[in-house]
């Protein structure tokens, strides 16, 4: 063990015993400190890291406000900053997922799905219908029209709000409650996104607990990867259903996947190539009849390959 | 300075504490690196226990260390923070020009990420860990209650801490390495 390491270690202990409310040998930790002076650097870098680390877990609960910035306050940890909310969250969680298993147990499911390339429209009441894009699947309740999920694939809704019954939508593990609303979810496998074009939509609220404003786009990489909060034009939202698609520093997995959605045509990416970016806008008709007519449009290289269309970026 | 009026009955014990235990307080801020700044520490303890009036505390002494000592990581901690916060400050601006992210929710988002990254980081040594360190750290259960509460023994609580803390520097030195 190099000398670096002893007084990690060391810190690493005393970090534990000072911890805890019951801890009394403060003259001995003294004595620890003074006997070299890289003792209270390390012994810090613990002490701080713990800290960090149970103020960030407590204070990222639902419906609590997001700057942490209090004065430092010397209570004790036990009411230093409310206790209750991390293990709220922890409860939140474990309710979620409860009634998760609760209602798919109770709900009435119906499938809706759309081959590539065919749009379909579901309207749940007069003013609420949702928009599935080519190649999307979803559940509804029979029961509850205030109710759908997006299994994969793209659906514009268009939501009346009604306080009292907020509109919900689930893809995957994630949660989108509507506050008045039109916007497009769109989820490739383990890709999400998510924009709004009028009202604005709360993700997840029992976790990230975050609005997402007109004009906004959440979108999410991977299943576990980090959540962008970007811009997108009102008007790009839901774009698809007048033929338009428009891409903006796109990976070329999920544009390719959107692409074959929308029109139906056989795209998929060139190996090793899925991470690429493109970027432009789109009419989606003229592809149909010419696969190859996307080449010069997103600056990309499209090569036939028995029935499907390879794109890659030159 | 911490008033030179003598401890009189009217004072809590703490306060009358304090004024026995003022050299040792000093002595220990030095110790845990506060250099100069070790007198004006102990002037913050002072007024920290007279504003506070906490009531009754079972072990005085204790509780004057541990308020020298929280003040101590407090300063670490927003040293670095201040430190970080300026580079990631100019990291955003650098290539973000133009744009106007929503700061609070961007800051939200990047919060409630970490804390997720945190959690399943926990999670990943093992249930216990998790729940060990939750209800020591955040709930501020002392180390015996949360062994009595899990059916553990008190060494083993300790060494699923250790397990914990030492993951936390390693997160922390990552996290202060990589450029947001």
């Amino acid at each position: 063990m190099s000398e670096d390491d002893k007084i990690r270690a060391e810190a690493l202990d005393w970090a534990l015993r000072t911890g805890d409310p019951g801890f009394e040998d403060w003259e001995g930790f003294t004595r620890w400190l003074e006997a070299n002076a890289a003792h209270a650097g390390a012994y810090d870098a613990v002490a701080a890291a713990a800290a960090d680390a149970a103020d960030l877990i407590a204070a990222s609960a639902p419906a609590n406000d997001d700057v942490h910035e209090d004065a430092p306050d010397l209570r004790p940890a036990r009411s230093r900053r409310a206790p209750w909310i991390a293990s709220a969250m922890a409860a939140s969680l474990a309710v979620v997922g409860a009634l998760w298993i609760w209602q798919a147990g109770s709900r009435d499911l119906y499938r809706v799905e759309t081959a590539p390339g065919q749009v379909r429209t579901v309207s749940l009441d007069a003013q609420t219908r949702v928009d599935l894009a080519g190649g999307t699947a979803m559940a509804f309740d029979r029961k509850d029209p205030r109710f759908a999920r997006l299994e994969s694939g793209q659906a514009l809704f268009t939501v009346r709000h009604d306080e009292a019954r907020p509109f919900r939508v689930t893809v995957g593990e994630d949660s989108l409650v509507d506050v008045g609303t039109v916007f497009d979810v769109r989820s490739d496998g383990e890709d999400l996104s998510v924009a709004v074009s009028e009202g604005a939509v709360q993700f997840n609220p029992k976790a990230q607990d975050l609005r997402i404003a007109p004009g906004e786009v959440l979108q999410r990489r991977g299943r576990s990867g980090d959540y962008t909060l970007g811009k997108i034009a009102a008007a790009q939202v839901g774009e698809w259903r007048e033929g338009r698609v428009t891409f903006d520093n796109t990976p070329l997995d999920a544009a390719t996947a959107d692409l074959a959605r929308i029109t139906g045509v056989a795209y998929v990416v060139a190996p090793g190539q899925k991470d690429r970016t493109v970027s432009g806008s789109l009419l989606v008709a003229p592809l149909r009849r010419d696969p190859a007519a996307l080449g010069p449009l997103l600056g990309v290289r499209v090569r036939e390959d028995g029935k499907r269309w390879v794109i890659g970026v030159p | 300075m911490p008033p030179a009026a003598p401890p009189s009955s009217s004072r809590s014990g703490l306060e009358a504490t304090f004024l026995e235990n003022r050299d040792k307080l000093l002595h220990f801020l030095r110790a845990r690196g506060a250099g100069d700044s070790a007198e004006d520490l102990v002037q913050e303890v002072w007024l920290k226990i007279s504003r506070s009036n906490p009531g009754p505390v079972a072990a005085p002494l204790s509780y004057l260390f541990r308020t020298a000592d929280l003040l101590m990581i407090d300063r670490f901690r927003s040293a670095r923070q201040s430190v970080v916060r300026e580079r990631d400050w100019s990291d955003v601006h650098a290539g973000d020009a133009g744009a106007s992210p929503e700061p609070s929710a961007e800051r939200r988002l990047a919060a409630a990420q970490e804390a997720a990254r945190v959690l399943s980081l926990l999670e990943s040594l093992g249930p216990r860990v998790s729940r060990v360190f939750r209800r020591h750290r955040i709930d501020g259960a002392a180390q015996k209650d949360v062994a009595a509460e899990l059916g553990v023994s008190l060494s083993t609580v300790e060494s699923d801490l250790r397990v914990a803390y030492r993951a936390l520097v390693e997160w922390k030195e990552r996290s202060d390495e990589a450029p947001k």
